[in-house]
């Protein structure tokens, strides 16, 4: 048998350079192009429906989506969600193929293609009902907040000055808030925070006080079977895990439904409390005692639902 | 048949050249080289927004340059203690050398108007560092391999596309690892020559490597092992012990006692309390605080990090070409080696002691990040003093390649052909390099090689897309189109002397006010880092919108995006024409 030749095999050294070069251009003309992100707009809102989620896959391109298609597709108890089992349908945008596994187990009811873009539409198998966003109804109509010590009311003003903290600062104080005595820093109001793992979480701005606890008193709340959210603090804040722990108790018309006490490094941590003989109160009290025994730093928001 | 003839990579006739002509040609040819490439950065330095580090060098060239002024006005005041501290005390957590070239080119500038920028005054010298590194690379490689697998060497490193991106920076990691491999360099020509020109010249160079960076503090270490190896290979082909030192000690000698001249000589924040002052020099260094650094979708700011970081970084940006060249140099010149060992080949040291001081290049660079302590926030800067070696072996392997085909050729009699191979082999070794450089600028940091599918691969896969805030560069069109009079913008990331070097160009409109929290801003920018995601967030509070007003990147990969306040949005007050 002839022997073959190995030293043709170094050929493969500027064949190598000739197709990464090919490559690396088609790498770059692969992704969609901003037209390809207009042109999908139309397809988008031919689908959607209020209370849907939409999501880009991968997350890496949904500022692409967000700059061409806007705030309509894309409300904050959406993009800054705790979790979708609310979400009765998704709108997953697709690049290249790409799906996330979220979504695993939900009915595909639509499929369209734009371009290098895909757009699926997912139904739920079994959505949670939301009965309650106490995040969403932060506002003197629902809400109100104070301190128990000594005792205090925040007042609400719908003109506070904006504040953000900048390079390695605090979150978003918005315009319409509880501004509680002492700090600005002591207000209560809906942000948005980056967690542990660095993802947008929509909640309620509650740091603890130097001696008792922040009060958030909900009012004339429909009940579901239980009360669930989650907790946390800004990723630069817990990351030292020196800071004290921070617990939060529910109170439903005055008794305790449970508490959870968040430990620096538990990141975006889960709770859920049954309301048992109190599920489907059609009316209730609801309030959230946010406290610690060192307040320094302890920059804790939270989210909570009843369903 | 000579390695040098069989590689078939010289110019024709190279070999009957008389060795004078041999000699300015080269000279001739790495001085094209080093102002070809010069000349490239020149050129695309404006498109370059300002890094975040630039701008703390910027603050401290403009304090030397001063100082350089009363120098020159009044020797005796400027060299007292009191007006040495205060000008050199501003970022003493570096050496000097590199911003002293960075304020002399900035007063020439501000002389003869030598450049259309004030900021490329700053970059020049760096510039002309990277000039300098690439005629190096060029010059061993032409010396040791061929002319052209020192030009392949040469052009490989300067366009890899995080070295491209450095290059045009005025920071000091193309400086110093222009003045790591020219160490190297003058060692290895040390070992080649008699007298004393060259173990002064290696000396020399050390102290400003020094005065450079702290990467210099390997150089002993890699040279000493480089000289301790040369003892042991002498023992083993029973040649002269002392006969293999004898140089390499010359040239370690005057490291050791020219080098730590230069080096406060040329720092004079180290003239007073030099002791005192080195050790904090060398415990900031040595107890360097973590920053944040995202690798494979995870953030890492504290130990343990990643020992895979540097492996994979590597193979994620430099382009997989010269690291396939690389592998295959220094598998055969590592073969030959070996085998000369042996075989007790008695010219060992002549052979392959180039090639054992490469290899030494790469491991000594890369050696601190096998450790789980070293930080990674720099990113694959880190280690680029390894990619000299690293192209100069992709050199040599390319050159091994093209003489193999070339043989092949005219061993089938085709007779027109393998004149062709070099020229064919080293276009495609360059191609793919200087594609993917040119293509990635202005966003160096963002650029990723095909092997993880470009930077949309990399952004999947969860590589730092940006770091250092310099890419507000790309969106000064945008914020001069449409930041209102007298409007203010966040500026996120970008340092506040490289933002006012943007002004100071004429790129940015002079009325633009920076502001440091997203509140008091018409526009925020955001710069995506993974850790950097919350200042995202403030912006959407800020501003009541997720919806960005432009977004830009690389490849479809957004890197850096812009909010606008709503009121602003809503009446279309802007600078719009």
């Amino acid at each position: 048998m002839k022997r073959v030749n190995l030293r043709w095999l170094y050929a493969a050294l500027p064949l190598a350079g000739a197709v990464e070069m090919v490559a690396a251009i088609g790498f770059g003309h692969a992704a969609p192009g901003p037209d390809d992100y207009e042109r999908l707009v139309p397809e988008l809102a031919s689908v959607y429906r209020e209370g849907d989620l939409v999501v880009v896959t991968p997350r890496w391109a949904e500022p692409h989506v967000r700059h061409a298609a806007g705030d309509p597709f894309f409300p904050l108890r959406a993009i800054a969600r705790s979790d979708d089992a609310s979400f009765p349908r998704v709108v997953e945008i697709s690049l290249r193929g790409a799906r996330s596994d979220a979504f695993e187990g939900y009915r595909e009811v639509d499929h369209r293609e734009v371009g290098n873009l895909e757009l699926f539409v997912l139904e739920n198998p079994a959505p949670e009902r939301v009965v309650f966003d106490f995040v969403e109804a932060l506002e003197p109509g629902w809400a109100s907040a104070g301190g128990t010590d000594p005792p205090t009311t925040c007042p609400w003003n719908p003109r506070a000055e904006i504040m953000t903290g900048g390079l390695g600062g605090h979150p978003g104080f918005p315009r319409a808030r509880f501004v509680c005595p002492d700090s600005p820093y002591l207000n209560v109001s809906a942000t948005v925070i980056a967690d542990q793992s660095f993802l947008p979480r929509r909640c309620i701005w509650a740091h603890p006080t130097k001696r008792g606890a922040r009060v958030v008193r909900y009012s004339g709340v429909p009940l579901g079977d239980r009360i669930e959210g989650h907790g946390g603090m800004y990723w630069m804040i817990e990351r030292e895990r020196k800071g004290a722990p921070v617990t939060l108790e529910v109170r439903v018309d005055g008794e305790t439904v449970g508490s959870v006490v968040h430990e620096d490094g538990d990141g975006w941590k889960p709770f859920s409390f049954p309301l048992e003989e109190r599920a489907g109160r059609p009316s209730a009290t609801v309030e959230f005692f946010v406290s610690s025994p060192d307040y320094r730093d302890r920059h804790f928001c939270f989210q909570a639902d009843t369903r | 048949m000579s390695d040098r003839a069989r590689i078939g990579f010289d110019v024709r006739r190279w070999e009957t050249w008389p060795h004078a002509w041999k000699e300015w040609a080269l000279r001739v040819l790495a001085m094209a080289i080093g102002v070809g490439v010069v000349g490239v950065l020149l050129a695309t330095s404006r498109d370059l927004g300002y890094a975040r580090d630039e701008g703390f060098y910027f603050h401290a060239a403009r304090r030397y340059a001063e100082w350089f002024s009363l120098l020159a006005d009044d020797r005796a005041a400027a060299i007292r203690r009191g007006a040495v501290d205060a000008h050199f005390v501003t970022n003493h957590e570096h050496p000097a050398f590199v911003k002293s070239l960075f304020a002399l080119s900035h007063l020439a500038d501000r002389r003869f108007h030598l450049f259309d920028e004030p900021g490329t005054a700053f970059r020049f010298p760096a510039m002309v560092l990277a000039g300098v590194m690439a005629m190096v690379t060029f010059l061993w490689g032409a010396r040791r391999i061929g002319v052209a697998a020192g030009i392949v060497a040469s052009l490989s490193l300067v366009f890899m596309p995080r070295v491209f991106y450095n290059a045009h920076l005025a920071c000091f990691d193309v400086p110093i690892t222009a003045l790591f491999i020219s160490t190297f360099y003058a060692y290895d020509r040390t070992l080649e020559t008699s007298g004393i020109r060259w173990p002064v010249t290696t000396g020399v160079i050390f102290g400003l490597a020094l005065n450079t960076k702290h990467n210099s503090w390997f150089l002993p270490i890699a040279l000493s092992a480089h000289a301790m190896a040369l003892a042991l290979v002498a023992w083993r082909t029973k040649t002269s012990v002392r006969g293999a030192v004898r140089r390499p000690i010359a040239a370690l000698i005057a490291m050791a006692s020219i080098g730590p001249l230069v080096f406060v000589l040329g720092w004079p924040w180290l003239w007073f309390d030099t002791w005192a002052r080195f050790k904090e020099y060398a415990s900031f260094h040595l107890n360097h605080e973590y920053y944040n650094m995202e690798f494979l979708g995870q953030n890492y700011w504290e130990p343990p990090m990643p020992r895979l970081y540097a492996p994979v970084m590597t193979l994620a940006t430099v382009p997989f070409v010269t690291l396939a060249c690389a592998a295959v140099g220094l598998w055969v010149r590592g073969r030959d080696a070996v085998k000369g060992l042996r075989e007790r080949d008695e010219d060992w040291q002549s052979r392959h002691g180039t090639t054992l001081l490469w290899v030494m290049g790469v491991l000594v660079s890369y050696g601190a990040w096998t450790s789980p302590n070293t930080p990674i926030f720099g990113g694959t800067k880190h280690w680029m003093n390894a990619y000299p070696f690293l192209a100069l072996l992709a050199g040599a392997g390319l050159a091994r390649a093209a003489g193999a085909l070339r043989e092949e050729l005219e061993l089938r009699g085709i007779s027109r052909l393998p004149t062709a191979v070099a020229p064919i082999c080293a276009a495609l070794a360059i191609g793919s390099p200087v594609v993917q450089a040119l293509r990635a600028h202005p966003w160096g940091l963002s650029a990723y090689t095909p092997i993880v599918g470009g930077a949309p691969g990399a952004a999947s896969l969860g590589l730092n897309r940006t770091f250092w805030g310099y890419t507000t560069g790309s969106l000064v069109d945008y914020l001069n189109r449409e930041v209102p009079k007298n409007g203010r913008v966040y500026p996120h990331d970008t340092a506040a002397p490289a933002w006012d070097m943007l002004q100071a160009d004429g790129r940015l409109r002079k009325d633009i006010v920076a502001v440091w929290s997203a509140d008091e801003a018409d526009i925020a920018l955001y710069h995506h880092e993974m850790h950097m995601q919350g200042q995202e967030y403030q912006a959407w509070v800020a501003f009541g919108t997720v919806q960005p007003d432009i977004v830009r990147g690389l490849d479809g990969v957004p890197v850096i995006w812009a909010y606008k306040r709503q009121s602003l949005a809503t009446s279309g007050q802007s600078q719009k024409k």
